[in-house]
């Protein structure tokens, strides 16, 4: 490299600060139908280009085993199903500490350390990434590897707003 | 008069389990273990191609997914007539190691020792340890904040408690010095899987992608870094509480159960797998004085539905089981069948190894006047991840030396394509314990597929005979002297290291207000 060539980075802040890094986290079962949205929609974002500090995982139903990849997010964007009973193949978006301040508190799933707790272990041994949850009304958690369609023709929705909300600055 | 109490949902396990005990005199006087979650997934792979069943049998456990990818393509082995090569089990060993060195810590660190040390004593530190001054500081600022979880203890300090402040906080520094070891021991997995959660790379015939030298070296490195955790941190700290605090419980053997023991063998340390690094061996009734081994035969392995929410049926071998649930069944408790060895419950697991293995620590122990119950199981979990992290580098220095010869083979691909009919089965023994994947083929396509997990064994209704399940029985008699604190209870429990996590993953807020956040 000349020594004149410039360096760019995505970054406003300057060439001593490294970007943000972006973790986009798609979880749920894919053999229980709409469970596994978070899934699909992430192993659709996997195939689309974005910046380098931006990384789609696929988290399946990990757990705690996903503290690896949470600890080295600033930013974490979850896609899981949320089941909040209104009607089908609604979105919903929520900053977690939004939720931690509803009256009877937020626990996750019948996954006993759950998405969420980790997020909130993850604290002690470090950071806390600030995290976003697009969360998606389930149709049917029958045992099937396919999203039922009210739900599969959301798929491109979703990836608009998860893109929508890599670009949103915090 | 008798006292029923009910625990639903046992927390910090993974998965859903429900345990009612019913309470006469301060102890256990009977117990019921219900998994309630429906899970037959082995339905999905009825008519697809045999080899998705070790990428869709991932799928079945939120935890446990490169061992039931494992168990599948052993199964597939034997069915396709596939003979994995040396260097192909060797990376299967690997996969499987690293699963230990991750397992094991997290169960003693994050998802047991709450149930042993009382976290508030925290604030009572004196000592001048400026890492450890940290660590109250920490604790004790989410205390204030009223933030406790997952930190909170569900259950009030008993008398087996540690509330000493000095060893309470360097446990808690080692809880998060553990967090962050597993956080890097994801990885090492991953190193040949491709990718982390959900392995790509064991597949029937061996695994799919060529190990370099880079691998290794990295393996290694991370290995390094585990290996001086687990032998300077996580041992030591299981033996002090072990052999101290918690002494008076190892010698009451809270948590024994019926003393039968099972392991189907795993780890082949040669290549034509005559030798195992754990042994396979049943054991019925353990009498430490003259420890009598029997071989393992599959085919004398039953399922009982009866107190299941299954379709009534006789208890039927594995290759014929089938899914069909009856949710109105009389007398059914849940949904995890029942299964038994020759009719009988047994314990599968670190405890079951170990004694299988004739381990000489173990043994030790026992010696001393440790019962095999809830506390050995935490020792033995111990032990063989030393011997997992020893064999992983052994395993890693043959890797070494085999990928530079002429013909170096991970896989066999003379037996990639299906037989038209086959029948298989395959069997690991994952950090929990002893797992069987049954298949059969006809036409190409599976036509039944069944697998038994670990937990199913432990976490067993009753059967026909009305025998408990290892779970139940380990229950009975256990101190619990105040019924609105059965610490002893979770005790048990959490000791089996608990995994009915295969299924839901569902984010299921407690109420309605959720509603407020949709946006489309």
């Amino acid at each position: 490299m000349k020594k004149t060539e410039k360096v760019y980075t995505t970054t406003e802040g300057g060439d001593n600060v490294s970007p943000k890094k972006i973790v986009v986290l798609g979880v749920g079962n894919i053999l229980l139908s709409d469970e596994g949205i978070g899934v699909h929609v992430a192993n659709e974002l996997i195939q689309m280009k974005f910046p380098p500090e931006v990384t789609v995982v696929e988290g399946g139903t990990d757990g705690f085993r996903l503290l690896n990849i949470i600890t080295e997010a600033d930013r974490l964007i979850v896609i899981d199903a949320v089941r909040g009973h209104a009607s089908p193949g609604s979105i919903y978006r929520f900053d977690i500490d939004e939720v931690r301040n509803v009256p009877s508190g937020f626990k996750t799933s019948v996954h006993q350390i759950g998405i969420l707790e980790v997020i909130d272990l993850s604290v002690l041994i470090g950071k806390r990434p600030s995290t976003t949850v697009i969360g998606i009304e389930p149709k049917s958690l029958e045992m099937s590897m396919e999203l039922s369609p009210e739900i599969r023709d959301k798929v491109p929705k979703i990836i608009e707003l998860v893109i929508e909300e890599i670009h949103r600055p915090v | 008069m008798a006292k029923k109490i009910t625990i639903d949902p046992v927390t910090r396990i993974e998965g859903h389990l429900k345990i009612e005990v019913e309470i006469e005199n301060g102890k256990v006087k009977n117990a019921w273990s219900s998994g309630t979650m429906a899970r037959g997934f082995e339905a999905l792979l009825t008519g697809k191609d045999p080899r998705d069943a070790s990428y869709v049998t991932s799928r079945f456990c939120g935890v446990c997914y490169s061992v039931h990818q494992l168990a599948s393509s052993r199964a597939l082995d034997a069915a396709f007539g596939a003979k994995v090569p040396w260097g192909g089990n060797l990376i299967r060993n690997l996969v499987m190691g690293a699963e230990y060195i991750y397992d094991h810590p997290l169960h003693f660190y994050q998802l047991s020792a709450l149930d042993y040390i009382d976290i508030m004593a925290i604030a009572d530190y004196k000592g001048n340890d400026k890492d450890l001054l940290a660590v109250k500081d920490k604790i004790v600022s989410l205390v204030k904040a009223k933030d406790t979880y997952p930190l909170t203890p569900r259950y009030e300090p008993d008398e087996f408690t540690v509330k000493d402040p000095d060893i309470v906080i360097s446990a808690v520094s080692h809880y998060l010095k553990a967090l962050k070891m597993h956080a890097k021991a994801r990885n090492m997995g991953a190193i040949w899987g491709g990718r982390t959660p959900h392995y790509q790379n064991i597949v029937v015939g061996g695994v799919t992608s060529f190990p370099d030298i880079n691998q290794v070296a990295r393996f290694r490195s991370m290995l390094d870094e585990q290996a001086k955790f687990i032998s300077e941190i996580y041992i030591p700290d299981v033996l002090a509480f072990g052999t101290g605090p918690l002494w008076p419980l190892a010698q009451m053997g809270i948590g024994g159960g019926h003393h039968n023991y099972m392991s189907y063998g795993d780890f082949q340390l040669d290549k034509d797998g005559k030798k195992l690094l754990f042994p396979a061996g049943v054991m019925k009734g353990l009498n430490p004085a003259d420890i009598k081994i029997d071989t393992v035969i599959p085919e004398r392995i039953t399922e009982s539905v009866k107190y299941a929410w299954y379709k009534e049926n006789k208890p039927v071998h594995p290759y014929n089981g089938e899914q069909i649930f009856n949710l109105d069944k009389k007398n059914a408790y849940s949904f995890v069948k029942a299964p038994r060895y020759e009719g009988t419950a047994m314990e599968v697991g670190p405890l079951a190894r170990m004694i299988i293995a004739k381990n000489s620590d173990i043994l030790a122990l026992v010696e001393k006047g440790a019962k095999p119950g809830a506390v050995a199981r935490h020792a033995a979990r111990a032990i063989e991840t030393k011997m997992v992290v020893d064999a992983c580098y052994h395993w890693l220095d043959q890797l070494q030396t085999e990928m530079t010869k002429p013909g170096f083979k991970i896989h066999d691909t003379e037996h990639w394509d299906p037989p038209s009919s086959g029948m298989g089965a395959g069997f690991s023994e994952p950090p929990r314990g002893a797992l069987g994947h049954w298949i059969r083929i006809r036409d190409k396509k599976i036509e039944n597929y069944q697998a038994v997990v670990p937990s199913t064994w432990n976490a067993s209704p009753r059967c026909d005979n009305g025998v408990r399940g290892q779970y139940e029985e380990s229950l009975i008699g256990a101190p619990v002297p105040d019924p609105k604190n059965p610490v002893n209870v979770v005790r048990i429990i959490r000791s089996f290291d608990p995994c009915l996590a295969c299924a839901i993953h569902v984010i299921d807020p407690q109420d309605n207000q959720i509603r407020k956040f949709i946006i489309e």
